[in-house]
């Protein structure tokens, strides 16, 4: 119960950049991964943009694989998971399979299965669709896949609390490796581009016409995207003994829920606020020992308001020296993925002593006075960063991550 | 790590009773909630018969506005959720807001709604679609829309491994409280029927009756079994630790001694059946638990009907009670419930606490031709008065996840 966790190993899908070191580049240097989209006709939208990951090509992850039939947030997941792997340089005849297991969130699984096989029983009626089909999309498929994937016997499971569910699974793989249930375990979150996501997003206006501008005066929205991101998590003895790479160490986490409006963020942001104390509580440390929040920062109104005015109510003072950004303005809302690619975001700022800029900033919103790192990124040490992650349902999560120093 | 998590709540709404009394009455008596399909149109498929809430009307327990546009997942667990506050007598004086969670097991629930809106969209056109319905395409509204109803902000959490979710947010809930994160979590399981669902099923040819000419029946560990018949139901539990329930004079049903997950990343053939990691998750309960193969007074199955899992589960009963196993009570309440999904462990998980309750074992209906491969006691046709003291409830899913939990008597 009280061993330490510690990042080994991180993998990203994302729509900047496949690779860590790429997307890292990518982050750093303030890169867009917007474009038009591809995954399904537009015509009839009033928006046509998103942020989809480019020229993936599964194969190229998986040479010698069991050869299954995947869907695409199960092809994203274990791309990452298996970037993360090498990244750990663990070794997979290393690891014990029965004592590794997954945790991974999501928002829609693999909804892009789901959306193929409603396409054909309108155009071509029920007796079209392949049975199997059907069965590959309840998102249970994405864990199951991972575990078969690199033959893991240990606990295996899928979070769906939406765009925070990457923190969710990334919490839960840390207690359930304090709790001994498991020593090592793949974590993180993916989705794929859903369709249903813009249709439904695009019905609450919530979509950006052009741009993601997190904090800005003139934000329009957010922008729907797709990825993954895993991180391998062990023990600290375990990564010590091993003599592992450690990125950072996850010092605690918080949750909680709104209670208030299946949609609408609490507007004072109580349910974030305590999502935040509780996980400062959890780590042990003060509002004052944190110096980066990768803020949840979608770009829409109402949740960047929100989000700030829970921030000054959790830091007071403090939050004015606060370097918070939100990399949504790069690689759009990415969903369940979203958190756990901010995470490895976190784990990387931590180690390279650089934070990620907010791009697209141009005018000031008084009613979000904070320094968002506009546009251009910042070398500074980072001891403890802060990931926010809010979602649909009023499900709030922060985790925090810490320089390992011994 | 040490501390005790005990049940001091339980609620049912199912094919056999909305509340836990009816329930546990029918549940006994072998009552099958087993009917033909109200909710929509299966005229033209071969099986007909589902496990239905038949008498669930949400406005009895959420009142008559704002549920217009929640699902039929969402409405029976909020109202489950409303239920076990009740029972658990945990009003907001007790515990405040904050130190209330929820935790709801739900994979397949959701996907009628998302399904709706996507073929609305597809019809209409997307800028036609009811934003309204968009909240009910996220897996994790039925929690929240819970958490809405009952005003429970401490922790608000879904989880979805198939068949193995109910009993998933159960074990979930407990870490959660064994690392003294909360102070009562309600949770368990919710599947509220679709035609989307039972489309699936069917077409893949897993519910009984669909295929060839075989009869449609839920007849666990019997040699006439053909598939499994769905239902949809929701059950949670109250868990607390020990001290907290104590402190305020709680009701104690029951005690979670233990529990175990594993995954079986091998393909489950018809005749090369892998009890291997079934095997394990029951030995990590048990030693979790602290007990040994002649402790255990009852078995809640997992069964449901299917040819090759109702086989697997008896062998890995088998395997890891050796000469015992015939000795154990083994009964599939699904025999009566139908496969109630993602509600199915927690339904489980509260049969077993009743059955520690009330000192009676419900039966397996439907049981005539033995088979030989599934030779358990599975207390056939009618329920048997024996002191329960532990019960092992176990969720094997066909998606690899392999779940257990050991109930206990308190004392």
């Amino acid at each position: 119960m009280d061993k330490r966790i510690v990042i080994t190993g991180v993998g990203v899908i994302s729509p900047i950049g496949c690779q860590k070191d790429v997307f890292w580049d990518a982050l750093i240097s303030g890169t867009s991964g917007v474009s038009e989209v591809k995954a399904f006709d537009t015509s009839a939208f009033k928006v046509h943009r998103g942020c989809e990951v480019k020229d993936f090509k599964y194969e190229d992850y998986i040479s010698n694989g069991s050869g299954r039939e995947v869907g695409k947030g199960s092809q994203f997941a274990i791309a990452a998971a298996k970037l993360a792997i090498e990244d750990s340089k663990i070794g997979l005849d290393n690891i014990d399979p029965e004592r590794a297991g997954v945790s991974i969130g999501t928002t829609a699984g693999e909804i892009q299965i789901l959306e193929k096989v409603n396409y054909l029983r309108y155009e071509k009626g029920e007796e079209s669709v392949d049975p199997d089909l059907f069965l590959k999309h309840p998102c249970v498929n994405m864990p199951s896949n991972i575990s078969i994937e690199f033959g893991f016997k240990g606990p295996s499971t899928i979070i769906p609390t939406a765009c925070a569910a990457g923190n969710y699974a990334i919490g839960y793989a840390c207690d359930l490796i304090k709790l001994g249930r498991a020593d090592l375990m793949l974590a993180g979150g993916s989705d794929p581009f859903s369709k249903v996501a813009f249709v439904g997003f695009s019905r609450l206006n919530a979509i950006a016409p052009e741009i993601c501008q997190p904090f800005d005066k003139n934000r329009k929205g957010l922008l729907v995207g797709e990825g993954a991101g895993m991180l391998v998590l062990e023990s600290l003895e375990d990564a010590l003994a091993r003599n592992a790479n450690i990125y950072a160490e996850i010092l605690g986490y918080g949750l909680s829920c709104d209670g208030y409006h299946i949609t609408i963020p609490h507007p004072e942001g109580d349910g974030v606020t305590s999502a935040m104390e509780k996980a400062l509580k959890s780590a042990k440390i003060k509002p004052e020992d944190v110096q980066y929040v990768s803020a949840h920062g979608t770009g829409t109104f109402a949740n960047d308001k929100a989000e700030t005015i829970s921030i000054k109510k959790v830091f007071g003072k403090h939050s004015k020296n606060l370097a918070i950004s939100s990399i949504k303005s790069m690689i759009g809302h990415t969903m369940g993925a979203a958190s756990a690619i901010e995470a490895i975001a976190c784990a990387l700022a931590i180690k390279e002593s650089v934070v990620p800029p907010t791009i697209n900033y141009e005018t000031k919103d008084p009613e979000c006075d904070l320094d968002f790192v506009p546009n251009v990124k910042r070398e500074m040490q980072v001891d403890i960063a802060m990931n926010n992650a809010y979602a649909f349902g009023g499900n709030n999560s922060s985790l925090i991550l810490k320089k390992f120093t011994g | 790590m040490n501390s005790r998590l005990v049940i001091t709540g339980i609620s049912i709404i199912s094919p056999i009773g909305v509340n836990k009394a009816e329930f546990w009455r029918n549940l006994t008596n072998g009552v099958s909630g087993i009917k033909e399909i109200t909710l929509f149109d299966v005229s033209k498929y071969k099986s007909k018969k589902a496990g239905e809430v038949s008498d669930f009307d949400a406005r009895e327990f959420l009142g008559k506005k704002g549920i217009r546009h929640i699902d039929r997942t969402s409405l029976l667990v909020s109202s489950a959720a409303k239920l076990v506050m009740d029972d658990a007598g945990i009003t907001h004086d007790v515990y405040s807001e904050e130190e209330l969670g929820i935790v709801v097991g739900s994979t397949y629930g959701s996907i009628g709604s998302i399904s709706s809106f996507d073929l609305e969209g597809l019809r209409e056109g997307p800028t036609f679609v009811n934003p309204m319905d968009f909240p009910n395409t996220v897996l994790n509204a039925p929690a929240s829309r819970a958490s809405i109803f009952c005003k429970a902000t401490g922790l608000n959490s879904t989880i979805s491994t198939g068949v193995a979710s109910g009993l998933d947010a159960i074990i979930y809930a407990s870490d959660f409280l064994r690392l003294g994160r909360g102070k009562a979590v309600l949770s368990g399981g919710v599947h509220g029927l679709t035609a989307d669902i039972f489309w699936g099923a069917y077409r893949s040819g897993i519910l009984s009756g669909s295929r060839d000419n075989g009869i449609e029946i839920s007849a666990p560990f019997d040699k006439r079994r053909n598939g499994f018949i769905i239902g949809e139901a929701s059950a949670l539990v109250v868990i607390e630790r020990l001290e907290d329930a104590m402190e305020r004079n709680a009701n104690i049903y029951a005690e979670i001694k233990g529990y175990g997950c594993t995954f079986n990343p091998n393909k489950v053939s018809h005749d090369d059946l892998d009890t291997e990691q079934g095997v394990r998750c029951i030995s990590l309960a048990m030693k979790d638990a602290g007990l040994n193969v002649e402790d255990i007074s009852y078995i809640s199955a997992c069964a449901n009907s299917s040819v090759t899992g109702d086989k697997m589960e008896a062998k890995i009963i088998k395997d890891y009670f050796g000469g015992h196993a015939e000795k154990v009570p083994v009964s599939a309440i699904k025999s009566m419930t139908g496969e109630c999904l993602d509600a199915s462990g927690a339904l489980q998980c509260v049969a077993g606490v009743l059955a520690i309750n009330n000192g009676i074992i419900p039966p397996t209906i439907n049981y005539q031709e033995k088979d030989e491969e599934c030779n358990l006691d599975c207390v056939p046709n009618n329920s048997r008065e024996s002191e329960v003291k532990n019960v092992l409830v176990n969720s094997f899913s066909d998606t690899g996840n392999i779940s257990s939990i050991i109930i206990s008597k308190y004392s």
